[in-house]
C-alpha cells in the first residue's frame, strides 16, 4: 500500500489504513487512536476524557442495565398466569354438539374411479380424523392411507381463498358473470366448450353435466385420470366394448395370480380385508389362499407373494397368453372366437430366465389355476401394456372366475383423446376451456405443447383448491370446496353412497357442482338452488320405501347391489392382442411409471403427512428415485443415491437412483406425482416423471428403449430403511404352511429369563396387542392413522435423512435370501410397552414410567430431553423432538390437531402411547354406564386403520379377550424375548404358502 | 507482614456488616422470588370482572337451579362447558327483561355475536382433566370449585395444582358420598397427561 497522494506532503505513510482520516493522520484520528472507546460509548462521568459536555438523561449502558433488571423482574412477576384467558361458549349451540365430545358423520371420498365411504370424526365442528364407514358392506370400516391423510388437505394453507381473475381477487358475482358470459358467448357463436374433469363416479354429477349439455349443446366433456392406466381402458374397450372397472372379490379366491397388479398396496381396503381374513390362521388345517405374482418391479403385492416370478412387463403378455393356452390344453374351453394359434404351446421361454426350476413353477401354476377354477382370479396391473390386460380378461373368462367383478364404468379419456383436444385447442376450435379438479399442464406427457395449445383458447377457467400448473394458465380461478365441505353421491358395487359436508366452508369457496348449476340457470335452464337440493331431490325419488333421506345421510349409504348388465367378454377380441404380444420384442431398458404411494398422480403432493410416510417398499420419503435392479446397477456401476440421467425419446431426467432387490433385470420403475412446481410442500420435491409417459394409450405407463447413464454426483436419500437396524437378531419370523402344519410350535422359543425386577401387578387391566405378520401386507395405513390421531409432527427430508422422523409406528421391511428375488416380511414396530421397560430405568426425571395397566407412559411436561431412554430402548421406537416442529404452526394447520393429545414441543421425547386417550375415554364411558369394558371396545388408531385386521388390541387380564387368545396362539412370539423386557406386544409369525413341495419362496 | 490490627479490622468489617448484609440480600431475594412465583398467588381468590354481572349466588343459591342445568356437559364430556347464550335466553326471554344486563344478553343472543367470559378455572395444556368420572362418582362440584352458590362474583378457591389432584386421589373419602365403594383415584401419569 504505497499509495501516496502528492498534495498530502511528505508524510510517513502507514502501511494499512482503514479510513481516509487515518491515512491522512488528521489530529482527530490521532486522538481517536488513543481512546479505547468512541465518544458516547462510555458513561458520562468519564466523558471529560473527550472534553464533551455531560450528557443528559441515560447513557446506553444505564439503559441496558435497567432493561435487563426490568426484564428479570417482569419474568419473575409473570411466573404465574395472571389472567386465565377467555372462554367463549356458543351463542347458539348446535343441538348435536357437546363441546369435548366427538361427532361422527358418514361421507365419501373419491380418488380416481375408486370411492371410499368414510366416517369423519369432528370435534366442535372441525374434521380431525377420517376412517372407513363401517356400515358399508364392502369396506367395513376401513379406508386407504391417502383418504385418511386427505383431512390435512382441508387445512392446507396454500388453498385459494377467493375467486381470482387475471391475478386479482374478485367477488363471486363478478367471477360467475365472467364464466356465464364466456359460456353464453360460446353457445351463441356455436363454438365448442371443453370441460376436463377427473373420473366420474357420481350419478348426480353425471346428471348435472348432462343438464349442462342440454343448455350448452357445444359442451365437450373429457373425464381424465392421468395415473389410472390408459392401457386398462384400451383393453376394456377392446374386450368388452365399453369401459369397465375390475374389482377383485378375494373372499372367493383360492388362487390369485397377479400380473404386475399391486392390489395390496392399500388403495383397495376391500381386497386387503379379504386378504387378511384368509391369512389369519389359527392352525394349518384352515384354508389359506395362494398368491402368485409375475411382475417386473417389486410391488407391495409382490412382497406378499407366495411365489413370485420376476418377469419384465413386456414379456407378461406372452406368459399370460401361454397360460391361457395351457389351460385350454387342460380342457378349459376357450371363449367363442378366441384364437390362440399364434401362441406356442408349453412353457414360455421367459420363465426359464426368471427362475431356476421353471418347469415346476409353470406346471404348478397351471395346476393351481385349473383346480381352483371359479375360485381362481387373474389380476393385471393398470400400468401393464394393454395386451396383458386382455390376456387377464381372457383368463378370468375361461376360469369363469367368481373372485372378480367386472362392472360397467363411466368411460375415461385416454391420453389419445387429450392429444386430440390439444390439437383442437391449438387450431382454435374451442371458445372456452374449463378445468375442474385436474392438472393437465402437469400431467400431460408433452406439457409444453399442451400449454401452447391452451394459450390459444380465448377463455380459460380453472376450478380447484390449490393453484397449480394449470391454474397458472387460466384467467379465471374459481376456488373449490374440499370434499369435506361438499355434497355428493356415488355408486359403489354394494351400496349407493352419500357424501355430506362435515364443516362449513373455511374460505370464500364454492362447490364445483354449484358453479355448474349456476351456469345452467344463466344459460336458461331449470336447476334447483343448490347442489344439496339437487342431490336431495334426486335421492328422494329413488330411495327405497321406508328409508328417509335423513336415514341415508346418517348411514352415508343405502345398501343394494348396483343395477346394470355385466359387460360381456368378446372372445374374438384377444386374438389380435395375442399375436401382437408374441411379436413384441424387449428392447433396451423398460420403464414402468406408476402412481406414487404418497402422491398418486400429484394431487396429494402438497400433503406433508403422505410425503413423509415411507414408501412401503423403498422406504423413501420426500422423493421419487428411480429404482433399478441390482443386476443392472452392477452392470452400469451405479450405486445407491447416485444421480443418473434417464433418457427416453429425447426426454432426459436427472434423478437419484436406488437399487431395488427383487426388481427384474432390465426393468426400471419410477413413481409419478412428484416434481410439482407449485405448492408450499410439493414444490421441487422429487422429479416429474409425466414427461416420460407415452402417447400410445395401450402402453402409456410402460415404456421401452430407455437408456440410463451415470450423471455424476450423489444425493443423500431421505430413506428410513437403514435407520434403526436390528443387528441380525431373530426379529421377524416366517413359516411356510408345511412348517406350520408339521410343527406349529416349531419356531424358536427363548427360555424364560430370571429377572431381578419385582413382578409387576396389574389390578384392573393389562393392555396388550397382537400383530399378525401373515395378515400384514405393509401398506402403512396404520402409520397415517397414527399420525392423524396422535398429532405426530412432520420433520422434512433433511431431518428424515438424519434419522429424525417422528412416526410412532413404523413398518420394518426385511429382505431374506437372494438379491434377485428375495423373500420379504413386513413388521409394524411400535412401543412394545415392556413390563420391565429398559427406558424407564434410565430416565433421570422419571418422565417415563409404568402404569398399573401395563402402559409405558410418557409425561412430556417432565421430560428434560436427555434421550437416555431412546438410547436404552432395544426396539428403537422412541422419537425425540430435535427441533421445534409445531409451535410455529398457525391456523388453519393447527385445526387438524386432535385436541385429546398434547402437541409436543422441542426437546421432548415421545412415542406410542397405545392411544391412551382412547383407552381413558372408553374406561370413563364404561364406568359412567356402570359396566365392564367390552372386548374390542378400545381400539388404537393403528388397529382401527388396519384394513387387513392384522392388529388386535385389548385387555390381557381378560382371558376371553381376543388378544389373550391370540397371545397363546402357536405362531406367537415376542420380539427380543430373550432380553426379558416382557413386551406387551406379541407377533404372530408370517405365513407363506409356496406351491412347490418342500420349497421355500425362491422356487 | 501486615500489622495485626489492620488484619482484624478487615475480618471484623466482613463479619459485622458484609456477611449479614449479604445474607439478608440472599434471603430477601429467595423470599421475594418465592412469593412472586408461588403457584396459587393468582389462582386463589381470582375473581375477574365478567362481561355480564352473572351471579351464581342468585341462580344456584337463591333460585336453586342445578349446576348441571347450565353446565350440562359435565357428565357427557371432559368439559363441564359454559352454557350457550341461547340457554340463558330460555328463561330470560321472559324473566327480568327490564334489567340492563339482560337487555345486553338479549342483544347478544339476537345478533349471534360471541360472548367471551373471563376464564376463572383453568389447567395447563398438558393436563387432560375429565369431569365425567368425578361427577359420576358423586363428588360435588363444590369440592373443587368452592361454595359457588354463595358467590356473587365467581371466585377461584383452589389452586388446582397436581398436589390438589393427588391429595384427593390418594384419599378420596372426604369428598365421596357416604357408601361409595371407591377407595382410590388413578395415580398414573397417563390418567391426565398424554
Amino acid at each position: 500500500m504505497k499509495t501516496r497522494l502528492p498534495e498530502h506532503g511528505p508524510l510517513e505513510t502507514p502501511r494499512f489504513w482503514r479510513t481516509l482520516d487515518e491515512r491522512l493522520e488528521t489530529p482527530e484520528a490521532q486522538r481517536a487512536a488513543q481512546d479505547e472507546f468512541l465518544p458516547g460509548a462510555v458513561p458520562t462521568i468519564y466523558d471529560d476524557v473527550h472534553g464533551l459536555p455531560p450528557q443528559d438523561g441515560f447513557s446506553r449502558r444505564d439503559f441496558f442495565g435497567l432493561v435487563g433488571a426490568a426484564a428479570a423482574v417482569a419474568a419473575t412477576v409473570a411466573c404465574d398466569r395472571k389472567g386465565q384467558g377467555k372462554v367463549v361458549p356458543y351463542t347458539r349451540r348446535p343441538v348435536e354438539v357437546v363441546p369435548g365430545v366427538a361427532n361422527y358423520y358418514a361421507s365419501a371420498y373419491q380418488e380416481g374411479r375408486r370411492v371410499y365411504p368414510v366416517l369423519v370424526k369432528t370435534r366442535e365442528g372441525r374434521p380431525i380424523l377420517v376412517s372407513g364407514n363401517d356400515e358399508h358392506p364392502g369396506v367395513k370400516g376401513k379406508t386407504s392411507p391417502r383418504a385418511m391423510a386427505d383431512v390435512l388437505r382441508l387445512y392446507d394453507p396454500d388453498r385459494l381463498r377467493a375467486p381470482k381473475s387475471g391475478g386479482r381477487i374478485i367477488g363471486w358475482p363478478e367471477a360467475e358473470a365472467q364464466l356465464h358470459g364466456a359460456l353464453k358467448g360460446a353457445r351463441e357463436a356455436g363454438k365448442p366448450v371443453l370441460l376436463i374433469t377427473g373420473a366420474q363416479a357420481s350419478p348426480s354429477q353425471k346428471a348435472l353435466l348432462s343438464g349442462l349439455k342440454a343448455v350448452l349443446p357445444t359442451l365437450e366433456h373429457l373425464a381424465y385420470e392421468p395415473a389410472s392406466g390408459d392401457a386398462a381402458e384400451e383393453a376394456a374397450r377392446a374386450c368388452f366394448g365399453q369401459a369397465v372397472e375390475v374389482q377383485p372379490r378375494l373372499t372367493k379366491a383360492k388362487v390369485i395370480l397377479s400380473l404386475g397388479a399391486d392390489f395390496l398396496n392399500g388403495e383397495d381396503p376391500e381386497a386387503l380385508a379379504a386378504w387378511g381374513a384368509k391369512r389369519r390362521l389359527k392352525d394349518a388345517q384352515e384354508t389359506i389362499n395362494r398368491l402368485w405374482v409375475i411382475e417386473g418391479p417389486l410391488t407391495l403385492t409382490g412382497t406378499n407373494a407366495d411365489v413370485r416370478v420376476p418377469v419384465a412387463p413386456s414379456r407378461l403378455g406372452p406368459v399370460a397368453f401361454a397360460l391361457a393356452k395351457g389351460l385350454a390344453g387342460l380342457g378349459v374351453p376357450l371363449p367363442a372366437g378366441t384364437d390362440l394359434s399364434a401362441i406356442p404351446a408349453g412353457m414360455p421361454p421367459e420363465l426359464k430366465e426368471a427362475t431356476k426350476d421353471a418347469g415346476k413353477v409353470w406346471s404348478s401354476l397351471l395346476k393351481d389355476l385349473h383346480h381352483a377354477g371359479r375360485n381362481a382370479v387373474v389380476l393385471c396391473g393398470p400400468q401393464m401394456p394393454a395386451e396383458v390386460h386382455q390376456a387377464a380378461h381372457l383368463l378370468n373368462a375361461m376360469l369363469a372366475s367368481e373372485a372378480v367383478a367386472v362392472l360397467a364404468a363411466e368411460p375415461l379419456a385416454t391420453v389419445k383423446e387429450l392429444e386430440a383436444a390439444a390439437k383442437g385447442m391449438a387450431e382454435g376450435r374451442y371458445a372456452a376451456v374449463v378445468f375442474w379438479g385436474v392438472n393437465p399442464a402437469y400431467t400431460y406427457p408433452r406439457a409444453a405443447a399442451w400449454k401452447e395449445a391452451v394459450a390459444k383458447v380465448a377463455f380459460r377457467a380453472w376450478i380447484g383448491q390449490v393453484e397449480d400448473e394449470t391454474s397458472a394458465q387460466c384467467q379465471l380461478l374459481l376456488p373449490e370446496n374440499h370434499w369435506l365441505e361438499s355434497w355428493g353421491d356415488f355408486t359403489t358395487a354394494s351400496a349407493a353412497v352419500l357424501q355430506q359436508p362435515t364443516i362449513g366452508t373455511l374460505y370464500d369457496t364454492r362447490q364445483g357442482e354449484d358453479l355448474f348449476l349456476g351456469a345452467i340457470k344463466a344459460l336458461g335452464g331449470q336447476a334447483p338452488a343448490s347442489y344439496h337440493a339437487f342431490i336431495q331431490g334426486r335421492w328422494q325419488t329413488s330411495l327405497p320405501s321406508g328409508t328417509s333421506f335423513e336415514q341415508a345421510l346418517h348411514d352415508g349409504l343405502v345398501k343394494g347391489e348396483a343395477k346394470g348388465v355385466a359387460p360381456a367378454f368378446r372372445g374374438a377380441s384377444v386374438s389380435a392382442a395375442a399375436k401382437a404380444a408374441m411379436q413384441s420384442k424387449a428392447q433396451g431398458l423398460e420403464l414402468v411409471l406408476f402412481p406414487g404411494f404418497a402422491t398418486f398422480d400429484g394431487r396429494h403432493a402438497n400433503n406433508s403427512w403422505l410425503q413423509e410416510t415411507p414408501d412401503p417398499i423403498t422406504k423413501m420419503t420426500w422423493d421419487n428415485p428411480l429404482s433399478l435392479s441390482v443386476q443392472d446397477a452392477t452392470a452400469l456401476g451405479i450405486q445407491e443415491g447416485d444421480f443418473v440421467s434417464l433418457t427416453l425419446e429425447g426426454t432426459t431426467l436427472r434423478l437419484p437412483a436406488i437399487l431395488q432387490p427383487g426388481q427384474t433385470k432390465g426393468v426400471l420403475a419410477l413413481a409419478l406425482g412428484y416434481g410439482r412446481s407449485t405448492g408450499g410442500v410439493a414444490r421441487n420435491v422429487g422429479t416429474n416423471a409425466f414427461p416420460l409417459m407415452g402417447l400410445d394409450p395401450a402402453r402409456a405407463n410402460h415404456r421401452m428403449a430407455a437408456s440410463l447413464a451415470k450423471a455424476g454426483g450423489k444425493k443423500e436419500l431421505s430413506r428410513t430403511q437403514s435407520h434403526h437396524r436390528m443387528e441380525g437378531r431373530d426379529l421377524v419370523r416366517s413359516l411356510t404352511m408345511e412348517e406350520f402344519a408339521h410343527d406349529p410350535q416349531g419356531h424358536h422359543h427363548a427360555p424364560e429369563l430370571v429377572t431381578l425386577y419385582e413382578e409387576q401387578t396389574f389390578p384392573d387391566h393389562k393392555w396388550g396387542m397382537v400383530i399378525d405378520l401373515a395378515a400384514c401386507v405393509g401398506c402403512s395405513a396404520c402409520v397415517v392413522a397414527c399420525q392423524s390421531e396422535n398429532n405426530v409432527p412432520v420433520v422434512g427430508p433433511e431431518q428424515v435423512a438424519r434419522g429424525r422422523e417422528m412416526h410412532w409406528i413404523r413398518i420394518d421391511r426385511y429382505y431374506e435370501g437372494d438379491l434377485e428375488n428375495p423373500k420379504v416380511v413386513h413388521q409394524p414396530m411400535l412401543c412394545q410397552h415392556c413390563d420391565n421397560a429398559p427406558c424407564e430405568n434410565v430416565c433421570p426425571v422419571n418422565a417415563t414410567n409404568h402404569s398399573n395397566e401395563g402402559l409405558n407412559q410418557m409425561a412430556y411436561n417432565r421430560c428434560v430431553g436427555t434421550r437416555y431412554c431412546a438410547n436404552n430402548c432395544p426396539y428403537k421406537v422412541r422419537r425425540f423432538n430435535f427441533l421445534e416442529y409445531t409451535s410455529y404452526k398457525t391456523e388453519p394447520e393447527t385445526l387438524a390437531y386432535n385436541p385429546e393429545v398434547t402437541v409436543r414441543p422441542r426437546g421432548v421425547m415421545e412415542k406410542c402411547s397405545f392411544c391412551v386417550q382412547r383407552i381413558n375415554d372408553v374406561k370413563i364411558r364404561a364406568k359412567g354406564d356402570g359396566r365392564a369394558i367390552l372386548d374390542g371396545e378400545v381400539t388404537t388408531a393403528c388397529m382401527a386403520g388396519c384394513p387387513a385386521d392384522a392388529i388386535v388390541f385389548g385387555d390381557l387380564k381378560d382371558p376371553k379377550s381376543k388378544v389373550s387368545q391370540l397371545r397363546s396362539a402357536s405362531r406367537a412370539y415376542r420380539v427380543l424375548e430373550e432380553l426379558g423386557v416382557k413386551p406387551a406386544i406379541t407377533y404372530l409369525a408370517d405365513l407363506k404358502n409356496p406351491a412347490v413341495e418342500g420349497g421355500t419362496h425362491a422356487v | 507482614m501486615l500489622p495485626k490490627g489492620l488484619c482484624m479490622h478487615r475480618f471484623d468489617r466482613a463479619f459485622r456488616f458484609v456477611l449479614p448484609a449479604a445474607a439478608v440480600a440472599v434471603l430477601a431475594t429467595v423470599l421475594s422470588v418465592g412469593w412472586f412465583t408461588q403457584p396459587d398467588r393468582f389462582a386463589k381468590g381470582y375473581a375477574p370482572e365478567q362481561p355480564l354481572p352473572f351471579s351464581h349466588e342468585l341462580h344456584a343459591g337463591t333460585l336453586r337451579i342445578q349446576c348441571q342445568y347450565c353446565h350440562s356437559g359435565v357428565d357427557k364430556s371432559r368439559h363441564a362447558g359454559i352454557p350457550s347464550v341461547d340457554l340463558c335466553m330460555g328463561c330470560h326471554k321472559v324473566t327480568r327483561t327490564d334489567r340492563p344486563a339482560i337487555q345486553q344478553l338479549t342483544r347478544i343472543a339476537n345478533s349471534g355475536e360471541p360472548l367471551p367470559w373471563q376464564r376463572v378455572h383453568t389447567l395447563p395444556d398438558h393436563v387432560f382433566f375429565d369431569h365425567r368420572p368425578h361427577v359420576n362418582a358423586g363428588i360435588l362440584c363444590q369440592s373443587c370449585h368452592g361454595e359457588v352458590q354463595t358467590m356473587k362474583v365467581l371466585t377461584r378457591e383452589m389452586g388446582m395444582r397436581m398436589g390438589n389432584c393427588l391429595g384427593c386421589h390418594r384419599d378420596p373419602h372426604a369428598v365421596l358420598p357416604p357408601g361409595s365403594k371407591i377407595t382410590k383415584g388413578a395415580e398414573n401419569c397417563a390418567a391426565c397427561h398424554r
